[in-house]
């Protein structure tokens, strides 16, 4: 077990160190002057070189890249360009929230997804089958901008439920709460059109599994064999599609929280990449790299607990 | 057991309902959403609009504007002499103020906030605007002397803006390169409490504040204990969180939206009369094409600015036919007579005329060169809007213009070059010499003179006008700059933006004040009617 995730770690650097190249390449193809965006429009052009120097900009590429690199290494992630204030305090500031808001929208929409999807399951080809196809198919067609608007105008809007602008507080306060609903409810929307269709697919197989067809015929009830039985062992390719998905959250999560205001990751990304901000932007990226890679590893170390298999081998 | 049971049904949907009916934030607190937070808020380094406001409400200028644009007001000056030719002002500042920290403020204060704006070290991007300074010391406490190499008439005028606000040394001295970022002491009517980047600024009010200018009903303190600035880029989401209340004040708001709210109860919409914002397309005027002022006089002629105000922004901006706003300072009335205006068919005239030729898809050419001028801007809705109906008023005439639009943080170095034959624009200013100083001088090329208007007559009377000691020369000299670069027909005027403010019925009527875009300038007249 341990082995297994020491090497899932050791995997991961490489993949981090592509990550900062491809950061770095990235965003030296963007077209964008800071220093002019420092200047301001109204800035003579001795200036903008003048403070082009300053920031280091007139080195060749290569030598930026190995620059940031050492840097990166010894932990120091640079300081925004733009505000001059550390990355890595800009960057704590935002996990936080985003991370707050991730496990907003699984707490609910995963069990809600298994749930529908195990339903749909079990009454396979009926109505209520349809009817949960029918509403994942609509979520996973809908984009999260259509459905976070259409949640704002009718729950904030019109009938002046909930708020709609920014974070009240911490997740166990009622003003977070009331805040963070919202955009959780966006977000959870969007994953639980998927969770639910492989959930159904996966039940649906180990439900014609000969160990089910065993525990029907020991005189099982059947809550217990579609609990027990068919859905733990359904839960392992649910599970993989759940680590897929959270980059394809993450993404929604740049939308979401550019639309609810929500002071996190991914509008501090947008912010920084529209700003030129580029020891911003590369940290954000790395951010958000590595929370792909985390989130990737407990999903890891989920299989495990699902499939003794994978323990011992 | 089963799981949903009545009592805990029940418990939860109470607990729901706790949560739906929770109350917003506490009364005493103004949030105000924009659009768009600043680099910094370091007054002579940062230069928009989103630092303006929040500056001009955390720290005071020697001299304040009117409503009007055009009245000096005293601050933390409470009177001032000008030597009479021009060359030394003399402040007579306030012996009451204090900064945030309790600190009193006295003209060493002064003296150096204005010396740290000027100094190259700074690189202020807006130097330009404290005139071309001798010498700017302190004589006493209260008595600070600003001299001058040559006259500036507007400098009190520059005086009011944000750039020249007073800051506290020391705290400069501590933060160093995080002054602006991380704290800020100054002596305004609101103080520096928290900035997170691209989220929110709060602001809390200055208690020992009673310096306010005479503007304003309330010389302070503020009615108000808190203002938070809150950054909303979605623009649906800033029109529904004023009309529900989750803002109570904001000069953020599409024109698409305005006639919604208007018609909403709880919120109320004021438009200020001076709006001296301008939106216009500029000609390189020594690129082929462009250099020809037949050429240029039927494109100006070709845009419906009618049309253009009607259509894209719901008849709420004024369209405009003057290269500056008609309330602006030293604006001249008889001016009016001779703007171009709209006229397709005296525009084709023009064309057929000077030789332009219509080729079979309708786009004229002459001599083999077809005409289809290159117009950069920017990205976003605004410019791409514009740029397209301009391009369609444009064909109406014959002339195929090639539109290019750029990220703002591409398209002021694309500005600054000389590919482009047309570019779009908008600025805010306080008076026609502001304007034409920073636009028409020949020393502002290639940028913000992206004409490369180059004409020795302007620049004379440019100096004229800004070195005059009385209204009257500066009145005058300036009139012939405006009758000289209308004539040449350099730009498209497209309209002139009011300053817009929608705000709840909760707060008493906010005057929107149009310094630098910055609707609600010191905010000390802000108050809940309850």
């Amino acid at each position: 077990m341990l082995q297994h995730v020491t090497y899932r770690l050791l995997l991961s650097i490489p993949v981090l160190f592509g990550v900062l190249l491809l950061g770095f390449m990235l965003l030296q193809l963007v077209p964008g002057d800071p220093a002019r965006v420092l200047a301001g429009p109204m800035a003579p052009p001795d200036v903008v070189e003048a403070i082009r120097q300053d920031m280091g900009l007139d080195q060749p590429v290569i030598v930026q890249f190995f620059l940031y690199l050492g840097r990166v290494l010894q932990g120091d992630l640079g300081r925004s360009m733009i505000s001059n204030i550390p990355v890595i305090e800009e960057l704590a500031r935002t996990i936080g929230p985003t991370v707050e808001l991730m496990f907003a929208c699984l707490v609910w929409s995963v069990p809600l997804g298994l749930l529908l999807g195990t339903i749909a399951a079990v009454y396979q080809g009926r109505f209520l089958d349809q009817a949960v196809m029918a509403f994942s198919v609509a979520g996973v067609s809908m984009p999260i901008f259509f459905i976070a608007l259409l949640l704002m105008m009718y729950f904030g809007f019109y009938w002046q439920l909930l708020p709609f602008v920014g974070r009240g507080g911490p997740l166990w306060t009622i003003e977070g709460l009331r805040h963070i609903a919202l955009p959780a409810l966006s977000l959870g929307l969007i994953f639980i059109g998927p969770v639910a269709r492989m959930t159904r697919t996966a039940v649906l197989d180990t439900l014609r599994a000969d160990h089910v067809r065993t525990a029907r015929a020991k005189g099982l009830k059947e809550r217990v064999v579609v609990l027990r039985h068919a859905l733990r062992n359904a839960l392992i390719p649910v599970l993989t599609l759940i680590g897929l998905q959270a980059g394809y959250l993450l993404g929604g999560a740049v939308v979401t929280e550019t639309i609810f205001s929500w002071p996190g990751v991914g509008r501090l990304a947008v912010g920084a990449i529209l700003a030129s901000d580029f020891p911003l932007a590369q940290g954000t990226i790395l951010v958000l790299a590595l929370g792909f890679i985390l989130i990737n590893l407990i999903v890891d170390l989920l299989y495990a607990a699902l499939d003794p298999r994978v323990k011992t081998g | 057991m089963p799981f949903w049971t009545k009592r805990r049904g029940g418990a939860l949907a109470l607990g729901l309902a706790a949560v739906l009916a929770a109350s917003a934030a506490s009364a005493q607190t103004i949030t105000v959403v924009r659009e768009v937070d600043s680099d910094r808020y370091d007054p002579h380094r940062s230069t928009a609009r989103g630092a303006s406001e929040v500056l001009f409400m955390m720290a005071d200028t020697l001299v304040a504007l009117d409503f009007d644009m055009q009245t000096i007001q005293p601050l933390l000056a409470h009177s001032w002499d000008v030597s009479d030719d021009g060359l030394v002002y003399t402040f007579h500042l306030r012996d009451d103020v204090q900064f945030c920290d309790g600190r009193p403020m006295t003209a060493d204060d002064v003296a150096f906030s204005l010396n740290r704006w000027i100094d190259p070290e700074t690189r202020s991007p807006v130097r330009w605007r404290a005139g071309n300074v001798a010498e700017i010391r302190a004589l006493d406490d209260v008595t600070v002397e600003y001299r001058l190499n040559a006259p500036f008439s507007e400098l009190l005028y520059q005086l009011t803006q944000s750039f020249a606000s007073i800051i506290d040394r020391y705290n400069v001295e501590e933060l160093g390169d995080d002054f602006g970022v991380r704290g800020f002491n100054g002596t305004g009517p609101f103080c520096w409490v928290n900035w997170t980047p691209r989220d929110e600024f709060v602001l809390q009010r200055h208690e020992a504040y009673s310096w306010g200018p005479p503007i304003y009903e309330n010389q302070g303190p503020a009615h108000v204990e808190r203002i938070v600035w809150r950054i909303v880029p979605e623009e649906n989401t800033r029109m529904a969180a004023v009309a529900t209340g989750q803002s109570q004040v904001t000069q953020y708001v599409p024109y698409n939206s305005l006639a919604m709210l208007r018609a909403t109860p709880t919120v109320d919409v004021h438009q200020s009369d001076a709006a001296f914002w301008t939106y216009f397309i500029g000609f390189k005027i020594d690129r082929d094409m462009v250099d020809d002022e037949i050429v240029r006089r039927a494109m100006v002629m070709a845009v419906d600015q009618q049309t253009i105000v009607e259509n894209l922004y719901f008849g709420e901006v004024e369209p405009a036919f003057s290269y500056i706003s008609t309330a602006a300072l030293d604006w001249d009335p008889d001016l009016y007579a001779d703007l171009i205006r709209t006229n397709r068919e005296e525009a084709n005239r023009l064309l057929d005329e000077a030789g332009w030729v219509r080729g079979s898809d309708g786009i004229r050419s002459k001599d083999g060169v077809r005409l289809a001028p290159v117009a950069y801007g920017f990205t976003g809705s605004t410019w791409q809007n514009l740029m397209e109906a301009v391009q369609a008023d444009l064909r109406q005439i014959g002339v195929d213009l090639q539109v290019q639009l750029f990220d703002a943080t591409v398209a002021w170095g694309r500005l600054a070059t000389q590919e482009f034959d047309l570019f779009g624009m908008s600025f805010p200013y306080i008076s026609a010499g502001d304007a034409l100083n920073l636009y028409f001088r020949s020393e502002n090329m290639p940028t913000p003179n992206r004409m490369n208007w180059n004409d020795p007559l302007t620049d004379e009377l440019l100096d004229k006008g800004k070195s005059a000691v009385d209204d009257e020369t500066r009145f005058s000299a300036y009139a012939q700059v405006l009758r000289q670069v209308h004539e040449a027909a350099v730009w498209i005027p497209l309209f002139h933006e009011p300053m817009t403010i929608a705000q709840s019925t909760r707060l008493a009527p906010v005057r929107p004040h149009n310094i630098y875009g910055a609707g609600l300038y010191k905010g000390l007249d802000l108050r809940f009617l309850d």
